[in-house]
């Protein structure tokens, strides 16, 4: 994005905070369907969300995401029951399924699939989409699928923060308008388009697609780096964007509705351990003591804790970041090893205890006290008083 | 027919026209001499350079040179009376005897007035009368720092906000200081100071100029059909004149607002050969959160400007002038205080600035009687660098030029012919990319070179006519491109306080602003014309009438300005792709400016303006108004001087501008290549808005009151004058803009307001 257009958000964001006049109802427009669909090389099948733009008909309401139901878990509008083709460039025809009808679960509500493994994609080939809604509403697209040997298993790195820098590099692929990078951080991933065919991932890169500039490696945490060639549609879709106040400015190529039909091939992917140093006192490996009966039943079995960043002010707390490792129960579908943010400060801690490794999805949270080389506290949703000892 | 020949067709009949009109010439003479003036009655009397010499009721006047000189031709034989006015110096009427065929010599002794505030409206007042008479004046208005003064102002006196008041000059919002003149786009005005261009003069992303008030002398505003000394760009040329201290000694002043403080020390040098200025200001808004409050305000901006002028042996004059102004928005989020965040500790910094630094050189030298030659040397750049997260991501631009040019003038009896030139050389440019991750975005350099050269002449054709012609020849190194652009204007006085005017030129621009046409103006990345992007071109036609009364004008003044091509930044463009930044349109604008002015030396001064004003774009079949458009737009202005009091108002209603609908909100979902599946919920879902027909929809009309109230006092010499200013006095509900939710069973849309009311206060010291 131009940086006059960083500026006049910023701005923007800031006089529209201040100076509301009102607010009023105004008539429902009519809507138009939007497509999402990326023909990955490495996708077992290939996935294509329908959905409808929001004008005001229909009341969207937020639920905690789902990756089976990410349209309708997603405050999306579902599309559902469309007649979705997609034509190889052999010219054979597949038809897309909707995940709920075969689903047993009856999520995936506009989410059609195609059988078509990514490995069977052709490489420079032209591959047609064409949808026709129960409405009579007909979108078409066409996209074009780069070339490059696709990277199917990640290869598996320790990384630290402190004093490394990850080297990717891939070869240049046929067909590729451009490359897109993306590390999965905890707090959203960082994404960019490059022409170049390598980049340099320092450990104090800090990520600009967040609004704190937060560091792009949190150590404790296993985060994704990968490398995709990508299609013109799915760089222009994605590098472009509707101007907040006139709302034009995103390029679309999808006739007869709006979105994306574009395609990509995973050249590189890293699945990087993010660690650093562990100094002071609220960093190190902690495992719970107490009697035999507390261990039996201690949910956590290990907390790993660094100094994410120093407080930058007196009045502030240090962050801090980690994993921990979980007790996991029968019928449990939690995570055995899962992230932690938290803080610190004259010698109070509190930890976010995740479900997972969002930063959004906390399970539990556990505040207590450092004393030595013990934290003591409790968690709020289980109770109990619980101790952690640091390990030598 | 050709577009060339087209084009040398219309040029050939603007050039010959003026032969077309010769008339017969009386039996005249001439008036020569020397003014000097003095402080008191016991000071010596020095020359008195810049004092204004005319012949009452005569279109000729003259400027006494810097040794005091002046030379009035063309003077009817028989009785007349001399007239000789300077800022700060009482005026002198003293009849005459002219005799045919020769030349009387007149010598005049300014002396000094104390009471400033009389001949300041009165010396304004006559300045315009002197331009009235002497020049076709198209489209143009001079404004005089006295003039300006007391007009009510938000947070600091801007001069940029003031020209906003005028007839042709549409403000787009209140947060928006750039310029839409006469239909035309914001990047269509050529901003000079003392004449050097100046590329982006405003603060804060266009709430503020860069021109601090104690430094403006005056001010030249041109919306349309200007002379072909200027070029460069479509809609207007506004030349801010630094303010020049006569008085010797070091003077003063000192202002402290709500929002800035300021200070200027000037005086005049060497028994008022020379004069000089240097002012500074700086907002200490972030200084002074520091000092109260545990929070951080992350923004300020400051400006430098200095302006010398020396009157040298052999009738020669140089001047310097130089500006330096930032802006800057550095911040380290993790010092932010902390409010629902458990902690800010691992945010990141950004540091973001941007700047003008402006610096020229004028030598005038007076050619025995009949000539002037003056050479120009100058250089001007802005610049902007944006870096967030320490090298995560970086972006910069600038443009830098060095330009040099001259002209010579020669003042004979009917015509002051004009000759110049103009060679600049540029550097563009424009990158962005990631130290951190070697990664470039984008980066692009332009190193092209324009020239121009032109021919103007100014005939007194007769007592009743005015003529001014000229032709301007540029080209452009990077484009390959040359063009001539023809100008003419004409003035008939049908009575020596009526006149009607018509006008017609070709203007070209060659250097494009990135800003777009949106409603809030950042600041301006100027690209050149090249291979890739062509130059824009328009023509102005411009007709109109006006009436000196007593104490001050009336002038109405229709236009309509067709452009052949306009360029408009393109929403869509790829950054790493060079060609793509702009669309071409063609595009017609049309209305009619009213400007009526009073200037009575006591009591109220001030003026009305109204503009009606059409304006499109057309491209592919579709034609749209652009954001800018306005219909109706009136502004009344009133100063006040009562006792020690000086009240300002300033009430303005306008029609609204045009803005795009928001129809419906797009999902924009993210594919995790490293699972293979749409959406993990981070990060946040964004939504896209969906415009609808381009600028099919208006705000509702606008209307503001301001209020600015002064009192002076006197303290040990200093004038002391503590003022209090009301933007919005009735806090009337402005929209600025729609923002739309979508997300709802019943959409909603909010109102974003201007200005709400906005009190500040200050205090000014003089001395």
């Amino acid at each position: 994005m131009r940086s006059e257009r960083i500026v006049g958000l910023t701005l923007l964001s800031l006089l529209c905070s201040a100076c509301e006049i009102e607010k009023v109802s105004i008539p429902r427009t009519d809507s138009r369907v939007a497509l999402h669909a990326v023909l990955s090389a490495t996708a077992p099948s290939q996935v294509m969300l329908l959905e409808r733009t929001r004008t005001g008909s229909v009341a969207v309401v937020g639920s905690p995401f789902d990756a089976p139901d990410p349209i309708f878990t997603d405050a999306g509008i579902t599309e559902s029951n469309a007649f979705v083709r997609l034509v190889t460039p052999d010219g054979r025809t597949l038809i897309g399924l909707e995940d709920s009808a075969v689903r047993s679960d009856g999520k995936g509500f506009g989410v059609y699939r195609f059988d078509l493994p990514g490995s069977a994609l052709v490489r420079g080939g032209t591959y047609k989409l064409l949808v026709q809604t129960l409405a009579g509403e007909n979108l078409s697209a066409e996209t074009s699928v780069p070339g490059g040997a696709a990277a199917d298993v990640a290869v598996s790195l320790t990384f630290d923060r402190s004093r490394d820098t990850a080297l990717v590099e891939w070869p240049a692929a046929a067909g590729a308008r451009s490359y897109f990078v993306r590390v999965e951080t905890p707090f959203g991933p960082r994404a960019f388009f490059t022409d170049s065919t390598r980049v340099r991932l320092p450990g104090d890169l800090r990520n600009v697609d967040t609004d704190a500039l937060r560091h792009v490696f949190i150590p404790g945490f296993p985060q994704a780096v990968t490398v995709s060639a990508v299609d013109s549609n799915y760089y222009d879709w994605y590098r472009s964007h509707n101007d907040a106040i006139s709302g034009a400015g995103l390029v679309n190529r999808v006739q007869g509705g709006l979105g994306v039909f574009g395609s990509l091939v995973r050249l590189r992917y890293e699945q990087l351990t993010v660690v650093a140093p562990q100094s002071g006192p609220a960093a190190g490996t902690f495992v719970p003591v107490g009697s035999a009966q507390e261990l039996s039943v201690s949910p956590y079995l290990q907390l790993q804790l660094y100094v994410e960043s120093p407080a930058a002010r007196s009045d502030q707390a240090d962050a801090l970041s980690g994993r921990s490792q979980r007790r996991v129960g029968f019928g449990d579908p939690g995570c055995a090893v899962c992230g932690i943010l938290g803080t610190t400060r004259n010698g109070r801690i509190e930890l976010a205890l995740l479900r997972g490794w969002s930063a959004t999805d906390t399970m539990e949270v556990f505040t207590g006290e450092i004393r030595g080389d013990t934290i003591v506290g409790s968690y709020r949703g289980l109770g109990g008083v619980a101790h952690f000892v640091k390990q030598q | 027919m050709s577009s060339f020949v087209r084009l040398g067709a219309r040029g050939a009949l603007i050039a010959l026209t003026p032969a077309l009109l010769a008339g017969q010439t009386p039996t005249m003479g001439a008036v020569a001499g020397r003014i000097t003036a003095r402080t008191d009655s016991t000071s010596a009397s020095v020359p008195a350079a810049g004092a204004v010499v005319s012949i009452a009721g005569r279109a000729r006047s003259t400027t006494a040179r810097s040794d005091g000189r002046y030379l009035i031709g063309r003077v009817p034989a028989g009785e007349a009376t001399l007239r000789v006015r300077l800022l700060g110096f009482g005026a002198v009427e003293r009849a005459i005897q002219v005799p045919a065929g020769d030349t009387v010599r007149v010598d005049v002794t300014l002396q000094r007035d104390v009471q400033q505030l009389l001949p300041v409206h009165t010396t304004a007042q006559a300045a315009d009368v002197e331009i009235f008479l002497s020049r076709p004046n198209i489209a143009t208005v001079t404004m005089s720092a006295a003039a300006m003064a007391g007009v009510p102002s938000v947070g600091e006196p801007d001069v940029v906000r003031l020209v906003q008041l005028l007839p042709g000059v549409v403000a787009r919002n209140d947060y928006n200081t750039g310029l839409t003149v006469r239909g035309g786009e914001a990047d269509q005005n050529l901003v000079l100071l003392d004449g050097y261009p100046i590329y982006n003069p405003f603060h804060l992303g266009g709430l503020f100029s860069t021109f601090m008030d104690a430094t403006v002398g005056g001010i030249e505003l041109m919306t349309g059909a200007f002379p072909a000394r200027y070029g460069g760009r479509l809609s207007s040329v506004l030349d801010v004149q630094s303010a020049e201290e006569p008085r010797a000694g070091m003077h003063g002043s000192a202002d402290v607002s709500a929002l800035a403080a300021s200070g200027r020390l000037a005086g005049a040098l060497a028994d008022g050969r020379g004069t000089w200025s240097l002012a500074g200001r700086r907002t200490y808004a972030d200084a002074l959160t520091r000092v109260f409050t545990d929070n951080i305000f992350p923004y300020h901006f400051r400006d430098f400007h200095g302006h010398a002028a020396y009157a040298l042996p052999g009738n020669a004059r140089v001047s310097v002038t130089g500006y330096a102004g930032k802006d800057v928005l550095d911040a380290n989020l993790a010092e932010f205080a902390t409010d629902t965040a458990p902690t800010r500790a691992s945010a990141g910094e950004w540091a973001f600035d941007w700047g003008n630094r402006v610096l020229g050189v004028t030598l005038v030298k007076e050619l025995g009687d009949r000539a002037t030659i003056e050479q120009r040397l100058s250089t001007s750049a802005f610049s902007t660098r944006l870096d967030l997260g320490a090298g995560a991501l970086s972006q910069r631009s600038e443009i830098s030029d060095v330009r040099v040019g001259a002209s010579l003038v020669t003042h004979g009896a009917a015509h002051d012919l004009t000759l110049g030139y103009d060679v600049a050389t540029y550097r563009v440019r424009y990158a962005s990319g990631s130290e951190q991750t070697a990664t470039t975005d984008f980066d692009f350099v332009q190193r092209p070179t324009s020239a121009a050269a032109w021919v103007g002449d100014l005939w007194r054709l007769s007592p009743r006519w005015l003529v001014e012609g000229g032709m301007r020849a540029e080209g452009l190194t990077g484009r390959q491109w040359a063009a001539l652009s023809p100008r003419l204007s004409v003035k008939y006085f049908a009575t020596p306080e009526l006149a009607l005017t018509a006008g017609a030129g070709r203007v070209t621009q060659f250097m494009h602003s990135l800003a777009g046409d949106g409603a809030l103006r950042y600041f301006d990345i100027w690209i050149a014309s090249d291979s890739f992007t062509p130059v824009a071109s328009a023509w102005h036609y411009v007709a109109g009438v006006e009436r000196r009364y007593e104490s001050g004008s009336l002038r109405v003044e229709g236009y309509v300005k067709r452009y052949d091509r306009v360029l408009e930044a393109n929403w869509a463009e790829d950054p790493s792709v060079r060609g793509d930044e702009f669309l071409s349109a063609t595009g017609l604008a049309y209305g009619v400016d009213l400007l009526s002015r009073w200037q009575r030396a006591s009591g109220a001064a001030g003026w009305l303006s109204y503009s009606f004003g059409r304006s499109t774009r057309s491209r592919d079949s579709v034609r749209w108004a652009p954001g800018h458009d306005r219909r109706h737009d009136i502004n009344l202005v009133a100063t006040w001087r009562m006792a020690k009091y000086r009240i300002g108002t300033r009430f303005g209603f306008a029609t609204g501008t045009p803005y795009t609908p928001i129809v419906g909100q797009i999902v924009r979902r993210a594919y995790d290549p490293s699972l293979d599946h749409w959406g993990t919920g981070d990060p946040q879902l964004f939504l896209e808005p969906l415009g609808g027909v381009r600028n099919s929809a208006r705000f509702p009309a606008s209307h503001r009151l301001d209020v600015d109230v002064s009192r002076e006092y006197l303290a040990r010499g200093a004038t002391v004058a503590p003022y209090l200013s009301i933007a919005n006095a009735y806090n009337a509900k402005n929209v600025f803009v729609y923002l739309y939710d979508y997300s709802t069973d019943a959409p909603t849309r909010r109102a974003i307001s201007q200005f709400p009311i906005l009190p500040t206060a200050g205090v000014r010291v003089a001395f």
